[in-house]
């Protein structure tokens, strides 16, 4: 529902939105927005577990219409001072989607998950906290 | 008059018992959200586990046949040391010294088998990401075992009970493939240790009838083991790292142990650990992993190797933890009491530099380190004994 909401917000929010691929399907995931990128993505499997591998599901794409890339996805826990164990691997399915494998949270908490995304030659971090209980 | 004395007395035994009772039987006010982080740490014990790397695992022949390899002395050099040397079944598969002692003394403390199916990394350093391709290492290191290449393999071949029992588990006879007869040898001594699953202790009945709400029993839980527990969920962080059932998030950490294992030499724990699994023929990356979709890879392909590994070792389970000391990777602390000090007054100028600060001094009460104890010891349990192994082939 809470996914539905935003999505309905950034269709009106930015008429220029008609083509970008925030539809992840099932239902669920979260939205990021910048100045310049919208994001959405969820997880696989929806449920995370602490010290269980999972996988994020990405699209990304430009306010202006410009095509969208990610870069990198990552997450660390501030309040510890560290990041994960394991080093996500990026797989491009095409007109901005993405898929991260080998994320895996190994602690309860709050973790800032990162996604650097670009456009052309500019870039930017996007960032969401997940909290794990 | 003596009817009259029995008569107080009665009544004096009365009060007493009853007071008693009072005292004994009280619980904490615990949180709705106490209780549900509390409802992590079980229920106990878990569903059997499958390695899907391994296809003898959960197999009764492969069980079997790992058994009697585990008390087999021909698997090692010089014939007088077998697995159960170091993990023994009465010293909670451990051995009860502070370091192993294979031909030589080892660096490190001999680690407890109990609940070690559900791992997914092994050894204090992590060097195996599976339970059969740490099951090798002790097989061949000239300090351990010392048994050679070929040695699982000539057994297998020319001990008939052995080989029949392994025809049983892989449904062929040993093939003239030594390395692949080493690798199934330690794939049958993983599908056995997989099933020693530690038993049921005074916390999981505790922790069942919490969550259930049954005050009653959950009221039968010392109260010092209860507000152990909730210095180990609350103010002492312990759970961040001791989490869900087996008390382990089974990642590695750095606590302000010394690494030095003699002048100049120091035990790089994980950092060492990460770079001998890349280099193992025997990893979940190689031809061994018998699982083709390749699902049970993702931690291998993925894990980093950090500089902030250095000095970091594996979190242990603590279930059955004040039944198997000594304690920490090296053994270093001899009781438990030793390693609340450890944790109560432990100096931040001893972690690594890149240290996460969860670790810090706790500055724990004598009554708050006595509660922490109890808390350890009703993870505690008498295992029931063992029945002798069936012969392999009757």
């Amino acid at each position: 529902m809470r996914l539905v909401t935003a999505l309905l917000a950034a269709s009106l929010a930015t008429p220029a939105l008609a083509d970008c691929p925030l539809d992840l399907g099932r239902g669920t995931g979260w939205v990021v927005f910048s100045g310049q990128y919208l994001m959405a993505f969820r997880p696989d499997p929806l449920r995370i577990e602490v010290g269980e591998p999972f996988a994020l599901v990405v699209n990304v794409c430009t306010r202006s219409g410009d095509a969208a890339q990610l870069l990198a996805v990552d997450a660390n826990m501030p309040e510890h001072r560290h990041g994960m164990n394991y080093r996500a691997s990026l797989v491009s399915k095409g007109d901005g989607r993405f898929r991260a494998e080998g994320l895996l949270f190994h602690m309860p908490g709050r973790w800032e998950v990162t996604f650097d995304v670009a456009a052309g030659a500019e870039s930017e971090r996007l960032t969401h906290d997940i909290i794990l209980k | 008059m003596r009817g009259l004395l029995l008569s107080l007395l009665f009544l004096v035994a009365v009060l007493t018992a009853g007071l008693i009772g009072v005292q004994a039987q009280t619980l904490l006010d615990w949180s709705p959200e106490e209780i549900r982080t509390i409802g992590h740490h079980g229920p106990w014990p878990p569903p059997p586990v499958r390695d899907p790397s391994n296809r003898v695992s959960g197999t009764a022949a492969g069980i079997a046949l790992g058994r009697h390899l585990f008390e087999e002395p021909r698997l090692s050099g010089d014939g007088r040391m077998n697995c159960a040397s170091c993990h023994q079944a009465g010293r909670e598969w451990s051995d009860g010294l502070a370091r192993g002692q294979g031909r030589t003394e080892l660096d490190r403390r001999t680690p407890s088998l109990w609940n070690i199916g559900y791992l997914h990394w092994f050894g204090w350093d992590g060097a195996g990401d599976s339970l059969w391709a740490q099951s090798i290492r002790p097989l061949l290191d000239p300090r351990e075992m010392n048994g050679g290449p070929t040695r699982a393999a000539e057994l297998l071949r020319g001990d008939a009970a052995l080989a029949c029992g392994y025809e049983k588990a892989f449904g062929t006879k040993p093939g003239a493939d030594d390395e692949r007869l080493l690798v199934d040898t330690a794939k049958a001594l993983a599908a056995f240790q997989a099933t020693l699953v530690s038993p049921r202790t005074p916390f999981d009945d505790f922790r069942d009838a919490l969550v259930a709400g049954n005050r009653e029993t959950a009221s039968r839980y010392p109260l010092a083991a209860q507000r152990g527990l909730r210095l180990f969920i609350g103010e002492a962080n312990c759970n961040l790292c001791h989490l869900g059932p087996r008390f382990t998030s089974g990642e590695f950490g750095d606590i302000g142990i010394p690494f030095f294992v003699g002048p100049g030499m120091v035990d790089p724990g994980r950092l060492g650990g990460l770079q001998r699994l890349a280099d193992s023929p025997f990893n979940l990356l190689g031809r061994y992993n018998d699982d083709a979709t390749g699902d049970n890879t993702r931690r291998t392909r993925h894990v980093r190797r950090l500089h902030s590994n250095f000095g970091e070792f594996r979190v242990p389970g603590l279930r059955q933890v004040g039944r198997a000391g000594p304690f920490m990777h090296n053994g270093s602390l001899a009781t438990l009491e030793d390693v609340v000090r450890h944790y109560s007054d432990v100096s931040p100028d001893r972690l690594h530099s890149d240290g996460t600060p969860l670790v810090r001094p706790l500055g724990l009460t004598v009554e708050q380190s006595g509660d922490l104890v109890a808390f350890l010891r009703s993870l505690d349990a008498q295992p029931p004994p063992r029945a002798a192994p069936a012969p392999l082939c009757p």
